[in-house]
């Protein structure tokens, strides 16, 4: 490692990064604004200025820009050298000039880097008397504000909306002094990461527009780290969340990036960012709902749903413990579904309670099965999930059959990352560091190898070098002969046109030529067919590698193979729920059904969920949101949302995490859990099952009870410290120190201060008592340092600029049993399809087909209205013309949408939007088939019976 | 020692001979400078309109944490409190609040006569806070030295300020 002297002192440092890194991880203060860790060095803003010595002779020594420069061994430097401080205030002095005096009306005042900065030169006055230059402002959507006056002109934000992100309507518009950032006409930012902008821009021309219509500052949220929920990816986030304005009860006000070295680095998508608003919707909730039995007049719900009045928690708690204590004494059979978008402890409590016979994964058949293909696939040694870095450093990606733009979409801005390896290695091969960003990008080489098959593909598709749109069992097929031609298998039964063998030719000559070949699949095509494929491919190229193979699988929800590790095989499944009950229909013993924070309308086609409450006496729901299912509950109990309660998801690589609760849930809303110990605390008579029940207390007391009794998650005991852990004596704060209005805020109501409320989960505590700094503990997520208050401050609680956070990566890996994966080489299947008919393939997108982040108000704004996408030769043959409304007709009604133009969708297809509100119900029948046919008559687009 | 008692004894027989420093409160009343600091009131700007912009600067100022605001935007984009409360119970009148205020909104008047029976009359809204007038400061208006465009002020209206920039045009 080079030695360096910086003002005297001798330092080892990395000889790869650049001086403005190595000083700031060295934990030097340093200004500067172009550069930023991700993105590497242009030098644009002159603000980083150092000096550079010749040698210990030299007294004056040269200015140079920190961020420019390489590491000498043996270089001297100095930071506070009067020259480079003069330098540094004068230019900090020079982009000031033209600032607005904004900050008290600017939502990144108190975070931000302009601000820290000019604190930091020095420069505290403004000597400028002349005029400023003042720009127009754009319309930039429901996420962005847009305030142009404040800008210093560092590119950061072109950089990464349109570089790295792969954006192309965001501009540098204009010339000199009068450079103009925005889009060439009003309108929304197109690319799915524009949220990242509000964090990348070092001031306030990007501001968050969900945030500001409740906002306060970063200091007066409270918060905690938490996993976000909208995808299996992952992604850590900090969200904040502080009391509402007119009563007592903490509104969520926003989620800011949290830094995972291994997952999400210093980025989000836009459906993390901006997704959290469900929390606080009006389908949010509240209240313990029970069913009114007197008819309102007037009532628009549809005759089989119930209606609900408020009732007494305490009530609804003793009717659910009559009917356990029922259960025990066999007077009655209580079923649980459990759901993948609710963490473990929740699950496993439910588990508990009704016994593992009477416990369902909330999944149907087909759901479940991809899901176990998923888990088997990672199990096996010949196969390795990449984390994020290892996408980023791959040198040709294979995708198959996932539009993980829409599934997993920080994946894709990975997968975006590792298309400019081959000019990274060009770079390196003529010795310009890759931190060089500028010099690096200028190298025309081109992309690597990104090929795709499968039915739909976003945002990636102008980095792909080829794609290959096919029906999941043509994308199966595909990539079985791209298996065999890798393992030099020559089946006889492979038949395919002559073009498509020669893309199968050309694209295992790319994988094998590849150093570092990665995979991407997934479950959201729905057909284990494509997964069998894609585990003999994987296993194709691990023989002849004899490495495993990188293979990345993308699942739906945030805990899908959380989940999936309660159950064996498909064992479990909601078709399985329905066909044991009405075989048990004869016993005649009254059953109830509690649902676990799932919408049963989504997993399984609307008849047999007709079917299913048809055959139980009593649905108990706990959920927070109103869905579809709720409205046939007989009980409703609120529960808490992720950023409202603790408990563990486990990821798409298999990692299991846990989040903290960041506020307390308002009104009567707690963890689903609670619910259920209280049912039971209130039964008279408990078996051995119900009381260990009794004995939780504490959110780890069901992770440890999970470790026990599963092999697999035993991770879960050491995922972090318990309740009792202690700092110095201190629990870790949720409120930063200079958190305000403590004596204020509740005193319309009481003038005297009621005492924080006691966390029984985790070692945090909900007031600014205890310990704040990050460096002691990664429970704190409040990314805060002195003099840096924006979440720049992230490096100094990173090993390294970019690299883990100190303490070590957060999460561990569950530990599945190793077994190779079962030969699938002669699966292929066989499907007939009904005549007249055409196959429902799901296409996903980011804004529409999550069932939580739809509620969000920035988001629903962006949902579109029902449609389907169909190939143009299609269109001629059905005699429908674009924008037409088209019927449906399938098993569970007739859906009347729109229908679009798709020249990628195959033939015989239709791709329908996945989980699209309206069409919801159509996502439990795909990928099955339906027919189609003009509309009748032109009303609007809907459901049918 | 007998002559520092008998000093002491003149001294005080002098003050029978000199003017009173107490006055009969409340019958009669000292004088207070206008910067004393007394009870809190919020100010408008020289156009009638509230000067607070719910910045929050005041309320992490505060020792005892007694303000508490909430930012809601105009139309127009103004800033303004939804509500905004001082818990006078707690307050020192300590006037920091008023050093951080960078629109000169919240000032300390020379009024202390704040006495309750009940403490919590002592917690004040935003309608008792707010005033007619602009305070110690006439002529200071926030927006009109602000880059944000209101109702009123566009962009380029505000003092020392260009007109706005048409990115469209050469712009040599």
């Amino acid at each position: 490692m080079p030695t360096i002297t910086i003002d005297g002192e001798k330092y080892q440092v990395d000889g790869d990064q650049n001086l403005l890194s190595s000083c700031l991880t060295l934990g030097l203060n340093i200004p500067y604004f172009c550069w930023h860790p991700e993105m590497g060095s242009v030098g644009a803003c002159r603000q980083c200025a150092m000096i550079e010595y010749k040698d210990s002779e030299d007294q004056s020594g040269r200015l140079i820009m920190s961020c420019m420069t390489p590491i000498r061994d043996g270089g001297i430097y100095s930071v506070n050298a009067e020259m480079a401080k003069e330098f540094r205030g004068g230019i900090i002095e020079d982009l000031m000039t033209n600032h607005p005096h904004d900050c008290p009306v600017c939502e990144e005042g108190g975070e931000c880097h302009l601000q820290d900065m000019t604190e930091m030169s020095g420069h505290t006055m403004r000597r400028y008397r002349g005029s400023k230059r003042t720009h127009r402002n754009q319309y930039l959507g429901p996420f962005i504000n847009h305030e142009m006056n404040r800008c210093i002109t560092c590119y950061r934000c072109v950089r990464f909306y349109n570089e790295y992100a792969g954006g192309n309507d965001l501009q540098a518009l204009g010339r000199n002094h009068q450079i103009y950032f925005g889009r060439q006409e009003e309108g929304r930012l197109e690319n799915g990461f524009s949220g990242n902008l509000v964090e990348v821009c070092p001031t306030g021309v990007f501001t968050d527009k969900t945030f500001s219509a409740h906002f306060v500052r970063k200091w007066d949220l409270q918060t905690a780290p938490s996993i976000c929920e909208h995808c299996a990816v992952g992604c850590n986030t900090a969200p904040g969340a502080r009391e509402s304005s007119n009563n007592l009860d903490p509104i969520l006000r926003r989620i800011t990036n949290l830094y995972h070295h291994d997952i999400n680095g210093y980025f989000l998508c836009d459906r993390g960012r901006f997704g959290y608003e469900y929390v606080n919707s009006a389908t949010r909730i509240d209240k313990v709902l029970s069913v009114r039995d007197e008819d309102l007049i007037g009532s628009t719900a549809d005759n089989k749903d119930i209606l609900h009045k408020e009732i007494n928690p305490q009530d609804a708690v003793l009717n659910l413990s009559v009917q356990i204590t029922a259960a025990q004494r066999q007077l009655r059979r209580i079923i649980g579904i459990g759901s993948p978008r609710s963490s473990l402890e929740n699950n496993f409590a439910l588990r508990q309670l009704v016994g593992a016979d009477h416990f369902y994964s909330g999944l149907n058949y087909l759901d479940q099965e991809v899901l176990q293909l998923v888990n088997s696939l990672q199990s096996d040694d010949r196969i390795l999930s990449p984390s994020t870095p290892e996408i980023e450093t791959s040198d040709a990606v294979l995708i198959i059959g996932e539009d993980i733009y829409n599934t997993a979409p920080r994946i894709a801005l990975a997968v975006r990352q590792a298309a400019r390896n081959r000019q990274k290695q060009a770079a390196q091969s003529l010795k310009i560091p890759l931190w060089q960003d500028a010099s690096v990008r200028q190298l025309e080489e081109e992309h690597s190898p990104i090929i795709f098959i499968g039915t739909a593909l976003s945002n990636l598709d102008d980095i792909a070098d080829a794609t290959l749109f096919e029906s999941p069992q043509k994308t199966a097929l595909f990539t079985h002969a791209l298996a065999q031609e890798i393992s030099g298998y020559k089946a006889p039964n492979l038949k395919m046109p002559p073009h498509l063998q020669e893309m199968v030719k050309r694209t295992a000559a790319i994988l094998l030529k590849a150093g570092k070949p990665l995979i991407i699949s997934g479950t959201s095509g729905k057909h284990p067919g494509t997964l069998q494929a894609v585990a003999e491919l994987s296993r194709a190229l691990s023989d002849d590698k004899k490495t495993p193979t990188k293979l990345y699988l993308a699942c739906s929800e945030a805990n899908s193979l959380g989940l999936t590790q309660l159950f064996n095989g498909t064992e479990g499944n909601l078709q399985q729920l329905v066909q044991t009950l009405t075989d048990q229909r004869s016993a005649n013993i009254p059953t109830s059904l509690i649902i676990l924070e799932n919408d049963l309308y989504r997993r399984l086609d609307k008849h047999s969920v007709e079917k299913l409450f048809s055959l139980v006496d009593e649905v108990i729901l706990l959920d927070t949101l109103l869905t579809p299912t709720a409205k046939r509950a007989n009980c409703i109990f609120p529960a808490s949302a992720t950023a409202e309660s603790q408990g563990t998801f486990v990821n798409n690589n298999g990692l299991a995490q846990r989040f903290y609760a960041v506020y307390e849930g308002k009104g009567f809303i707690q963890e689903s859990w609670r619910w259920l110990v209280d049912a039971v605390d209130f039964c008279t008579e408990t078996c051995e099952n119900l009381s260990v029940l009794k004995e939780w207390k504490h959110s780890t007391d069901i992770s440890d009870a999970i470790a026990r009794e599963f092999r697999v998650l035993r991770v879960l005991d050491e995922l972090g410290p318990d309740e009792n852990f202690r700092i110095d004596g201190l629990r870790i704060a949720r409120q930063s120190s200079r958190y305000s209005g403590r004596t204020a805020i509740h005193a319309q109501e009481h003038v005297s201060e009621t005492p924080p409320i006691n966390d029984p989960d985790a070692p945090m505590s909900f007031s600014m008592e205890g310990i704040h700094n990050p460096n002691k503990t990664q429970l704190q997520a409040n990314i805060w340092s002195p003099g840096w208050n924006s979440n720049q401050s992230i490096f100094k609680f990173q090993e390294q600029v970019g690299g883990e956070r100190k303490g070590g990566p957060s999460g561990k890996m569950i530990e599945r049993p190793r077994h190779p994966i079962p030969d699938w080489t002669n699966t292929l299947e066989k499907s007939p399809q009904p005549p007249n008919s055409m196959q429902m393939l799901p296409i996903y997108r980011l804004f529409g087909s999550e069932e939580l982040s739809n509620q969000s108000m920035a988001i629903s704004e962006l949902i579109e209205a029902p449609f389907v996408l169909i190939n143009p030769k299609e269109m001629t043959q059905h005699g429908v013309n674009e924008g037409e409304l088209v019927d449906i007709e399938t098993s569970s009604g007739i859906y009347r949408t729109e229908i679009r133009r798709c020249n990628t969708t195959p033939e015989g297809c239709i791709g329908v939007p996945y989980g699209l509100p309206g069409l919801e119900t159509l996502a439990a029948l795909m990928p099955g088939y339906a027919t189609l046919r003009p509309a009748a008559t032109h009303s609007i687009a809907g459901v049918e019976n | 020692m007998i002559a520092s008692q008998i000093r002491s004894m003149w001294l005080v027989f002098k003050h029978l001979f000199r003017r009173n420093v107490t006055v009969q409160y409340p019958e009669e009343k000292p004088y207070l400078a206008p910067r004393y600091r007394g009870r809190i009131i919020l100010s408008r700007d020289p156009n009638g309109d509230e000067r607070c912009v719910a910045c929050n600067l005041c309320a992490v100022a505060c020792p005892p944490d007694c303000i508490s605001l909430q930012k809601t935007e105009d139309p127009d984009g103004r800033w303004r409190p939804e509500y905004f409360r001082i818990n006078f119970s707690r307050c020192i009148m300590c006037g920091l609040c008023e050093d951080a205020c960078p629109t000169y909104a919240i000032q300390l008047t020379p009024d202390f006569e704040m006495c309750e029976y009940d403490r919590q009359n002592m917690v004040y809204e935003k309608e008792d806070l707010l005033i007619d007038g602009p305070g110690k400061y006439h002529d200071y208006s926030f927006y009109q030295v602000a880059g944000k465009a209101i109702a009123g002020k566009d962009k380029g209206e505000a003092d020392n300020e260009a007109e706005p920039i048409n990115i469209k045009s050469l712009n040599l």
